[in-house]
């Protein structure tokens, strides 16, 4: 509590205190708020003005800012040239006076440089940031064979000027919402301002502002605070590296959030579609793009239940296999030591095991894991007796199926709710499994992310492209999504 | 946020009430065929059990050393499934009729009246399949099961899967299923065919007149190959076995009968011109026989049925030009008609007199005449009207081919 | 009832096609041709003919009273009190067919596919997945089922594709069963086996217009109809009328004789999964509407506590008749006997007491 109400009261003496007409006081509380003495690349550059012929002074964070810059548009026009203004002086895009010490603060953590004059109550912050970032990489987790390949990088800009090449529209809002109470970060909005429903504005907008937290470093964490259940196994938002799958939504009336240093954006609201489809569905032709669907839905159903269902039949149903299967599966298991349901969960755990373990090992070992698993999962095991051929089958295929579901959130979901499935089937067979499946199916039913119920627009029916499982013909999408309920409906007329 | 922890509270009550079915697949033995038979005490029968052996034939099991294929095992009891818990005492594990294909019953149990007693039992679990086929053999069926070797398929299941689709879809054999016998039985009109087989020869009666099927199991001369014979079939009447008939009578039964499927078989007759010969012919059937019966309470009635079928000309050993004799083709296609005709009168003959009752399921074309069930079953299909009927069954030959070859090759010519 | 106007037409479609439709997939043919014989697969249609002008002066009388459920219409048209009371009449309804279904359905598992396990846990199991179902809300049921029903309805379809070969038409003679007479009392004395529409009927104000929730009910009630004539048509030209009568489970003796080629001969537990996600959501209904009379008799608005206990209930009056062929056959024949006149006269009593009023003239 103490803690709190002396935060409250450092931040207040600062925002209310206003830059005063000394140079040389100004210099001197600069230099307090920065912890000038220790803080390293904090930097200074005193010069006289050639204009007013006054003292001045530019602050600046050397590692976040463009050198050249500053030289070559600031100091350099500051000390030769004439002039009646500052403004009409330095020669940088963007310029903005300030008044309060806050404000100072803020500028200078975003990568501006400030310019106190002698005798000047403002100050002028120029935008000469330079944030170092990697350049636009190849999209890596959400590949596609079909479409641009660039994906989001860890620069803000960079982000939404990969939207806004997609997007030409002067109704694209890139909209700035102030969050975290010690480091002021800003989660930028976009949207089209003549599509997106006002409410779901708004009610993003309220989340964020209320957030009570010190900062939000990035999108990753910022899904967690916004998100409306954080113990549900289903995710409500959706997570994307790709600029145009971002695009494509957008265009249909959804949000999109951006945050500088992160590589990717949040959209919402979302349904279990959008998690399911993949940008690259609407650039394969309409035949193809549909047998991808068709083939992802497969494996959908196969990496969920296909462990599950195996376990529930050969333990309670086994007279639905037929006899050649049946008498193959109990001859390879005559010696095994464990109850099928182990063998499962074993091998199940296994697969997670190499998935994780591939998936932080560092680079030059990579093959290694790929050729261990192998051999310990296949060969060994099974040469061993531990575990009968015909379950690593089974495991490989829900294994490999759930790689067919791109989206990480929806991975780890179907890869919990499998275990989830097993040990239901191995209670009580069929009736378990499908008690298991039918109430997990209900409650994801029940989900709604900002108010858009999950299975919509299958059901709740809304006028939408009618994009579930299966799309349309491009040209017969006619209007947009009716659940989020956009301002404009119709696509075309 | 209530709800996790009922939710968690509720799987743990899962874990520890669960279970009460599962059964792991070794744990299970699975018996392909059961054998019933006789005792000298009423009430109590001899089932035989022939168990498979998973571990033969199976690819990832690689060193068995001669394990047999299947294990057979008999035990007493009073009826299927509790006798299973008495062969437990020979057998290791649970005995499983899930996988069953087949129930063999000896000739002897199956013309007792008890053999209702018995088989009722099986449709009460729902282990026991309404698919079972029902197999009659002549000898014991302890000692049917014992002789049978497949030569072959040493995997039992796989043996009589294959052997009754193929009988049955010859029609030498008729599809049994226990099903059906429930369905006719019950139904009290018509006649219920069982399989017929043996692995007894009966070198008495076994004849060689080479032509057509007239045989039933144990009459087929045989060399080689594995001794059991699936032919003809037991023929049941209210649940009790009455006779057999031979495999042709069986084929024709499948003619008639709509619910019956055959797909094609093979049939020779003398041929018409040179009756030293012979010629064959292969006989199918793609429409269902057209049945109809007027039905007059006070006097016979009148069952009129017609068959279209097609014949395709396999063999003319004769070299008799059928192809472009218009004439000769007709005498041959009359030929055909006719002996099927025959066959077919006498066959309905034997069953008017001696049964007194119908195998070809026609109780269900006179149901129509009826109002409602009561006069329906006073009326009295096959105590009453069936034998008394006046039976009509005509047979029209729909196209006859000759398969790809136009004519045989001139004898004369080549020995020339 | 938290109702944002989500549900539409299809939804209550397929609310009341899961729920009468099922009918053709328990002991109900079993029950009707034990007096009525082959004749029994007509009995739905006479039914139908017999209830379905009561069920549509039902939803008429309810377009008239606007804004109001079907025990507030028999409040507003009858008075406080004996409006209650029907109320109360239609809760006993409901939860009793739930009470003997419950019941019959658990059998029908139990003997079929789990024969060791005990009727309780398996009860158990079901009340439970109903519970956990119904504590999820009208909508999301309602989403269910639209969702669940494709589904569903594709595996029946399966279901006579596959059992088409063994059906022999010429059994459905002699065409009238047992006897004409019979067949026509046997169907108005059965009548209620669409007791299920009329407890829908609390549901009306849930969509977004009342005039989808009468055009879903319409419909569905006439695809439930020939749904429930084709099934049980099939059954009697596959078992002939000798069998069917002692077959307890004739859906289920129909998916044991199903193959799929020669390879896959025992294929039941499929069509057993899409059957149970129908049961599961019959029970989920029953309980719901149950606990949304119940709500509405006693004034309680926010009725979805209520599910906990009635559920239990449900367990506890489920367990104690001894033997469940008794139940079925005895109990709920009286149950159908008992609930028949009452569901055709009440709305035409109900009528005639809105006209003498002059409630409907405006």
């Amino acid at each position: 509590m103490r803690i709190f109400s002396r935060q409250q009261n450092n931040n207040s003496t600062v925002s209310e205190k206003k830059i005063i007409g000394s140079l040389s006081s100004n210099i001197r509380e600069m230099k307090q708020l920065f912890s000038y003495d220790i803080n390293k690349d904090f930097s200074l550059r005193t010069l006289t003005t050639r204009f007013n012929k006054r003292e001045a002074c530019i602050f600046y964070y050397g590692s976040i800012v463009d050198g050249e810059r500053i030289n070559l548009h600031i100091i350099k026009p500051l000390l030769e040239n004439e002039g009646d203004e500052v403004s009409n002086i330095v020669s940088i895009e963007n310029i903005e006076k300030i008044k309060e010490y806050e404000k100072v603060v803020q500028n200078i953590n975003s990568g501006k440089a400030i310019l106190f004059i002698d005798g000047d109550t403002d100050a002028y912050a120029m935008d000469v940031a330079n944030f170092q970032h990697r350049t636009i990489p190849t999209s890596e987790n959400e590949s596609v064979v079909k479409g641009p390949q660039d994906a989001f990088t860890e620069s803000l800009d960079n982000n939404i000027s990969l939207i806004r090449k997609q997007i030409h529209n002067n109704q694209l809002i890139n909209e700035g919402v102030q969050i975290g109470i010690r480091s002021h970060d800003e989660v930028n909005l976009l949207y089209l301002k003549d599509l997106v429903n006002q409410e779901l504005l708004d009610n993003i907008r309220k989340r964020i502002k209320e957030l009570e937290v010190d900062n939000v470093r990035n999108i990753e964490l910022l899904e967690q605070y916004i998100e409306e259940r954080p113990y549900s196994l289903i995710p409500t938002i959706l997570y994307s590296e790709k600029p145009d799958k971002a695009a494509s939504y957008i265009e249909d009336g959804y949000i999109v959030l951006l945050m500088e240093s992160s590589s990717a954006c949040l959209i919402v609201p979302v349904t279990f579609w959008s998690f399911f489809h993949s940008p690259e569905d609407r650039y394969l032709r309409f035949f193809y793009g549909n047998f991808t669907r068709t083939i992802r839905f497969i494996c959908l159903i196969l990496s969920l239940l296909v462990s599950a269902a195996f376990v529930a039949i050969t333990n309670y149903h086994s007279e639905m296999l037929p006899p050649d299967l049946l008498l193959a599966i109990t001859g390879s298991r005559e010696r095994v030591p464990f109850p099928l349901i182990m063998e499962i969960l074993l091998m199940e755990i296994a697969f997670e095991l190499i998935r994780e373990a591939g998936l932080r090992i560092p680079n030059p070992l990579g093959p290694t894991i790929g050729i261990v698993g192998a051999l310990i999962l296949g060969q060994a095991a099974v040469e061993a007796n531990i575990i009968s051929p015909i379950i690593v089958i089974i495991v490989a295929l829900s294994g490999l199926s759930s790689f067919a579901l791109a989206d990480l959130s929806i991975n780890y979901m179907v890869r919990l709710m499998r275990f989830i499935f097993i040990m239901c089937a191995g209670f009580w067979g069929m009736l378990s499994l499908t008690a298991a499946f039918f109430l997990f199916f209900m409650y994801a039913a029940s989900i709604k992310s900002f108010g858009v119920p999950f299975f919509s627009p299958l059901s709740p029916h809304y006028i939408s492209t009618k994009d579930t499982v299966f799309r349309q013909f491009i040209k017969k999408e006619k209007f947009r999504p009716g659940y989020i309920r956009p301002k404009d409906l119709q696509k075309k007329r | 946020m209530r709800y996790p922890i009922l939710f968690v509270v509720l799987s743990f009550l899962f874990l520890l009430v669960g279970c009460y079915d599962r059964i792991e697949l070794e744990k299970q033995s699975y018996v392909v065929v059961i054998g019933v038979d006789k005792t000298d005490e009423r009430g109590v029968y001899e089932f035989t059990y022939k168990i498979s052996n998973p571990e033969v034939g199976s690819a990832s099991v690689p060193n068995t050393p001669d394990e047999p294929a299947a294990e057979i095992v008999t035990v007493q009891g009073s009826d299927i499934l509790s006798a299973t818990y008495t062969a437990n005492s020979i057998v290791s594990k649970r005995i499983t009729l899930d996988q069953t294909k087949v129930i063999v019953t000896s000739e002897e149990l199956a013309r007792s009246e008890d053999f209702m007693r018995v088989i009722q039992s099986t449709s009460r679990s729902p282990q026991i399949r309404g698919d079972i086929q029902l197999v009659v053999t002549k000898e014991k069926a302890v000692d049917f099961l014992n002789n049978n070797e497949p030569l072959v398929e040493t995997r039992p299941h796989k043996y009589y899967q294959f052997m009754l689709t193929r009988a049955i879809e010859t029609g030498i054999i008729p599809k049994a299923t226990l099903h059906r016998f429930f369905q006719i039985t019950e139904g009290d009109a018509d006649l219920f065919l069982g399989i017929y087989a043996t692995t007894e020869m009966d070198n008495n009666e076994q004849h060689n007149e080479g032509i057509e099927d007239k045989y039933i199991a144990g009459e087929i001369p045989q060399q080689g190959g594995s001794p059991t014979q699936f032919m003809g079939s037991a023929v049941f009447k209210e649940g009790q076995m009455i006779d057999t008939i031979d495999g042709e009578e069986t084929r024709l039964v499948h003619m008639l009968d709509k619910t019956l499927r055959m797909e094609e078989y093979i049939a020779t007759i003398p041929d018409p011109i040179l009756p030293e010969f012979f010629v064959s012919y292969d006989y199918s059937q793609k429409k269902e026989p057209v049945i109809n019966i007027d039905y007059y309470p006070n006097k016979p009635t009148e069952i009129n049925v017609h068959v279209k079928f097609q014949a395709e000309i396999i063999a003319v050993p004769s070299l008799i030009p059928y192809t472009q004799n218009l004439e000769y083709r007709k005498k041959l296609e009359e030929e055909i008609v006719k002996r099927l005709e025959d066959k077919t009168e006498a066959f309905i003959k034997k069953t008017q007199t001696e049964y007194k009752s119908d195998p070809f399921y026609w109780s269900l074309y006179i149901r129509k005449h009826f109002k409602d069930i009561k006069e329906y079953e006073k009326a009295d299909w096959h105590k009453n009207i069936y034998p008394n009927a006046k039976i009509n069954v005509t047979y029209e030959l729909d196209t006859l081919e000759f398969g790809k070859m136009i004519d045989d090759s001139d004898l004369n010519e080549v020995r020339d | 009832m938290q109702s944002h106007g989500f549900l539409r037409t299809k939804e209550i479609a397929s609310i009341v096609l899961i729920f009468v439709a099922i009918k053709f997939a328990d002991s109900t043919p079993t029950l009707l041709s034990q007096k009525a014989q082959n004749g029994f697969w007509i009995i739905p249609a006479i039914s139908f003919i017999v209830i379905f002008p009561s069920f549509l002066v039902m939803l008429y009388l309810l377009k008239k009273y606007e804004d109001k459920h079907v025990v507030q219409l028999c409040e507003a048209i009858t008075g406080k009190w004996l409006g209650k009371l029907i109320g109360l009449v239609f809760f006993l309804f409901a939860f009793s067919s739930m009470v003997f279904d419950a019941r019959n359905y658990i059998e029908q598992v139990k003997m079929l596919y789990f024969p060791e396990s005990p009727t309780d846990y398996i009860f158990f199991i079901f009340i439970i997945v109903a519970f956990f179902g119904a504590k999820r809300g009208f909508e999301v049921i309602g989403y269910t089922s639209r969702i669940a029903l494709p589904v569903i309805k594709f595996s029946a379809l399966l279901v006579i594709l596959l059992i088409w070969e063994e059906v022999v038409t010429e059994r459905v003679f002699p065409v009238f069963g047992s006897g004409l007479s019979i067949i026509a009392t046997e169907g108005i004395i059965k009548a209620s086996i669409f007791a299920e529409l009329f407890f829908v009927l609390i549901a009306y104000k849930a969509t977004k217009e009342t005039k989808m929730f009468r055009k879903g009910a319409i419909i569905a009630s006439i695809i439930a109809l020939a749904e429930l004539l084709l099934f049980y048509f099939i059954y009697i030209t596959v078992f002939d009328y000798n069998s069917i009568e002692k077959i307890a489970f004739p859906f289920h003796d129909i998916i044991q004789r199903i193959e799929f080629g020669e390879f896959f001969t025992n294929i039941e537990t499929i069509f057993m999964v899409f059957w149970l996600f129908a049961a599961y959501l019959k029970f989920i209904y029953f309980l719901y509407f149950s606990a949304w009379f119940f709500g509405a008799v006693f004034n309680i608005d926010n009725f979805e506590p209520l599910l906990l206990p009635l559920a239990f209930l449900v367990i506890l009056i489920g367990l104690l008749p001894y033997n469940s062929a008794q139940t079925q056959l005895v109990y709920h024949e009286q149950l159908y006997t008992l609930m028949s006149p009452f569901f055709i006269f009440l709305p035409f009593l109900l009528w005639f007491v809105a006209w003498l009023k002059g409630d409907l003239r405006t």
